[in-house]
Order: structure tokens, then sequence, then C-alpha cells
């Protein structure tokens, strides 16, 4: 037995020595035999079991440290830690719809805080949490503090779409299946990505209009430009954004509390239907607004809307929420209000049938609650440092 | 209303050219075209009309003071948005040992409660060395969404310096709005 282990040991390091050839020696075999005592029971790295819907990855974009970000995986039934992504400068994370990957987008510098900056797509295994794939992105990436729209997936989870901001602005493509980067698609001016299809999705423009693009797998793409939808002057919409995608429509929220619905074609070329208050009079003369980060999903079962809503006066767009209110798109009004006993920055919702209403705090407490009766069922400490999204993979 | 300032026409005209739908992509497309040094500078428009009304900046004012830049409430930091250099042995418009200045920055325009004027406020990061993490401080009077950069404050705005990565943020005068 002792033979066998020393023998793997030292196959594992010449593997280990191969592989990274430029970095410190391992000469293991200076350390006295007990120190490579091998266990007689079973010794080795637990895999997760398959994901479910309810798995909530919370990304802790670690201000405090942004060189070294991490993704903190929750169940969102048990309450259960379940393993960490270590993840670099402001990253995204996009689970892939076929459940058995996570993409992470993200930024590193070689030396840390220093020398060379690498711009690069990390595929997960999202049982093994081990990095699989690693795809550069040749044109960098938009160096955000971190925002769900600033990379999404096509509709058929085919192609990773990565926002650049350099400051001029465009959107590299990538082939997931291919493992490799594509092109750029230009779209001066326009930020963000909001998928409408396979092989499309929208841009928000600065004059508060989108920009519809088409792209096909060799990333040529043509842009579309519309009119505007919503005054980007006095009440821009904020960055983050809920969809119907069986619906074609993705819902807006200004800061001054308007839901701005813009429908789209199986083609990708948008059009804004309606837009309409959340605040009756009464709720404007008492402050009520929008804001936080994530601040809106919605419920894929009755497809109401769940926006994080305080008091505040204008420019209070970043407060946390105070109350959720349950809003009914199809009514035009709003449904039912949910008091949080602890303000959160950011909410999600699961995509399954019978999801989780999921909240965030900035101080990193993670509360599971039934989306229904707005009840708490999970308080979660520890999920962050300072966390700023949630994420869960699609059934 | 006062008289505007040649600034405010300068930047006025600009914001109405990016305005317009028709000069947009050529316009930024000519930006974008703007290489110096291998570094492609953002040029992008100053546009403050959002800021400039002074009841959104009267709110921060209100609890605003002149003499302690390393509290939040200074008054030039009403859209600032990080750690603040004065915590980290910059000053106010000057990095700490071993970051460099950011050519470029996002703006706001400010009311300095002791002479009731507003000022514009270059909002510049000091870059090349890991967060410095003292006196984080949130404001978003007139803060915009970054579809609208020069506004926004979540973008680190390290632009055309020799790193991206973020240190601490300045507040620089540049003068009354």
């Amino acid at each position: 037995m002792q033979r066998r282990g020393r023998i793997l040991c030292t196959a594992t390091a010449l593997v280990l020595l191969a592989a990274m050839s430029a970095t410190a020696r391992q000469d293991i075999e200076v350390l006295p035999e007990e120190a490579r005592l091998v266990p007689e029971e079973a010794f080795g790295t637990r895999v997760l079991p398959a994901p479910t819907p309810h798995w909530i990855y919370v990304l802790d974009v670690a201000f405090d440290n942004l060189v070294a970000s991490r993704v903190n995986i929750f169940d969102g039934d048990s309450g259960d830690f379940l393993g960490v992504l270590h993840s670099g400068y402001v990253p995204n994370v996009l689970p892939a719809p076929n459940r058995r990957e996570v993409y992470v987008v993200e930024t590193y510098w070689t030396h840390g805080t220093r020398g060379r900056r690498e711009d690069l797509v990390t595929v997960f295994d999202a049982r093994t949490l081990e990095p699989v794939a690693e795809i550069p992105l040749p044109q960098g990436r938009a160096l955000i503090v971190s925002k769900q729209p600033v990379a999404q997936l096509s509709d058929d989870g085919r192609f990773l779409l990565s926002f650049n901001l350099s400051p001029a602005t465009s959107v590299s493509v990538v082939d997931l299946e291919a493992r490799a980067y594509v092109g750029e698609i230009e779209a001066p001016g326009c930020s963000l990505v909001y998928p409408t299809g396979a092989r499309s999705f929208s841009m928000l423009c600065p004059d508060g209009s989108l920009a519809d693009v088409r792209f096909d797998a060799s990333g040529t793409a043509e842009v579309v430009d519309n009119d505007p939808f919503f005054d980007a002057e006095n009440d821009p919409v904020f960055e983050h954004a809920a969809r119907d995608a069986a619906g074609r429509t993705w819902y807006f929220v200004s800061y001054d509390g308007r839901i701005h619905e813009v429908g789209y074609d199986a083609r990708g070329r948008t059009a804004p239907r309606e837009s309409w208050s959340v605040l009756t009079e009464a709720d404007a003369a008492e402050g009520w607004r929008p804001g936080g980060w994530q601040l809106v999903a919605r419920h894929p079962g009755n497809g109401h809307l769940y926006l994080l809503m305080h008091k505040g006066p204008k420019w209070s767009h970043k407060w946390p929420g105070e109350e959720i209110w349950v809003l009914d798109p199809e009514a035009n009004r709003r449904v039912a209000r949910i008091p949080l006993e602890e303000p959160a920055v950011s909410l999600a919702i699961t995509g399954d049938d019978s999801p989780l209403l999921v909240t965030l705090t900035d101080t990193g407490v993670l509360s599971v609650l039934d989306p229904g009766t707005g009840e708490r069922r999970r308080r979660i400490e520890g999920a962050g440092v300072t966390p700023f999204l949630l994420d869960s993979f699609a059934p | 209303m006062r008289e505007p300032s040649l600034l405010d026409r300068l930047v006025e005209r600009v914001t109405r050219r990016v305005a317009q739908k028709s000069s947009r992509r050529g316009f930024l497309a000519r930006l974008g075209a703007t290489v110096v040094g291998g570094v492609m500078l953002p040029l992008l428009p100053v546009d403050r009309s959002g800021r400039l009304r002074r009841a959104h900046a009267q709110a921060f004012a209100e609890q605003a003071q002149t003499r302690d830049d390393t509290a939040c409430n200074y008054w030039r930091y009403c859209a600032m948005d990080g750690y603040l250099c004065t915590c980290c042995n910059g000053g106010v418009a000057e990095c700490p040992p071993g970051s460099e200045p950011s050519p470029t920055s996002w703006v706001g325009s400010c009311i300095n409660p002791d002479d009731g004027q507003v000022y514009l406020i270059a909002y510049r990061d000091c870059c090349g060395k890991g967060v410095c993490g003292r006196c984080p401080c949130l404001s978003t009077e007139g803060e915009m969404p970054v579809y609208r950069p020069q506004l926004s404050n979540d973008i680190d705005w390290c632009f055309g310096a020799k790193s991206m990565v973020y240190h601490c943020t300045t507040a620089g005068l540049v003068g009354r709005a």
C-alpha cells in the first residue's frame, strides 16, 4: 500500500509539475512518510447532486477586494451551503439552460492587482464546481459593478453575449458549444443585453430607445434603431428588468415607478406596448418608489411582478426595499404588499412550478419567502460580505 | 433663470447632437475611433442636463458641509460612489501613493453650501492598485443607469489609465456650472 501510495503521489506530482511548469516545485518526497499516510477509510472529493431550480447562486462582488469575488451556492429548500465558485473582477454568473454548467464572465490580472489583464468566460461543471473550459474574450468586457444585463445567454443557451464598454460600446459573442469567441457586434452608444430570442437581443440607448440586434452563428449582425419609449432625462429605467419569454415581453421599471412594457416579435423587433405607474396618488404622496439593485422579478406561474419598494426622496434609487409590491401587469395594478423584516437590495423568483421568492440584504442575509403569502420560510446568514446578485437554474 | 455659461452651451450642443438619432451612430463611432497611444480615450459627451436642476442637488446640499473632505457628506461628493481617496492618504484631487489618476471621469453638479452656487465636479478614479477599502460612500444625486455612462457611478472609470484596477475616487472641481 505504502509503495503504491508513493508511486501515486510521485505520479501526481509529475503531472502537476508538467501542467504548471512555471510554478513552484513541489518536492513532497522530502516529507516524512507520516505526512503522506493514506487513511483506511474512503477519502475523496464530494460531488454535488444534479442541481435543482431552487439552488441559489449568490454573487458576492467583494467590494473591498474586487479582484477576488465569489459565488456562494445555497439550496433554497434546505438552506444548506452547497459550495463556492471563486471568480474575478466584477463578474457575471450565468447558470446554463442545460443545468450542467455555470458560466462565469470575469476579469483577472496575472499578478492579482497587477500584470496583464485577462478577460474570459469560465465554464464550471455544476456538480464538481471545477472549471472545465476557459474561453478568452479578446475585446475585454465592461467593468461595471455586476449587473445581470451586462452578460446574458441567447435563448437556446448556445451563445453568450457579453457587453463591452471601452468606453465605446459593443457586444462580444461567444459560441459556448464550440467554446470559442465568435466576434464583436458594434452598437455605438447603446448598452447592455436584453435577449429576445435564440439569435436576437436588444440594447438600451441613451435617448431612451432600444436598439434591436439580430445575429447569426458567424457573429454577423443587423442592428435596427427604434424611437424612445421612456424619458431618459427625467425618469430613466433601471438596468435590471423582468422578462416573460413565452409572452415575448420585457418589463422595464423607471426610477419614478412606471412599468414600461415592451413586446417583441419572433425576429426580435421590439415595440413598446404600454406604460403605467405602480403608484397611486396616495402612494406617491407617501414617498414610495422602486429601488435597490436586482429589484424586479416575474412569477413564472401567474405572471405577477415582484418589485422592491422603499420610501425616499428622488435619487434614492439605490436604497434597499422595505417592501415587495406584487403587481399584476395584466390589470396594471398592485395585488399585494409584502413587508420585509430586513430591507433587501435584490430579489429573485425561481423559474419552476412551485417557485421560491428570494431576497438579499447588503449585509449578506438571504431570505427564502413564499411568493404567494409572503411568509419567510428561511433566513440564511453569511451569504456574502457585499453580495449583489441572485441567479438560479431555469427548470 | 441664470445666463447659460459657455460650458453649458458647449455641453448642450454636444448633448443635442448625441440625442439626434441620425447623428448618434456616426458621432459615437468617430469618438470610438479616437485612439491615442494605443489607448482608446473616452470622449463621451458630458451630459449634465439632469443634474443642473437645483432641486436635485438640493437634497444632498441640505446636509452637506465644506470642512471635512473625509466624510461622505462633504459637498463635492453629491454623486460619489466608491472609497474616498482622502481617507487613503490621497487628496480630494490627488491620488494616494502608488496609484495613478484616471484621465477620465464621471460628472456631477453639486451645490457648495457656503456660497449656494452649483459647481461641476469630475469624479476621477485612482487606478492601478487594489481597492483602498476606507471610507466607502454612495451618493446618487442625479445618478443615471449605465446606458448613460457619463452620469453613472457603477462603472470602473479607469479608462485611459495604465490599469483598470480600481483603488479609490477623487472629486475634482471643474468650475462653476
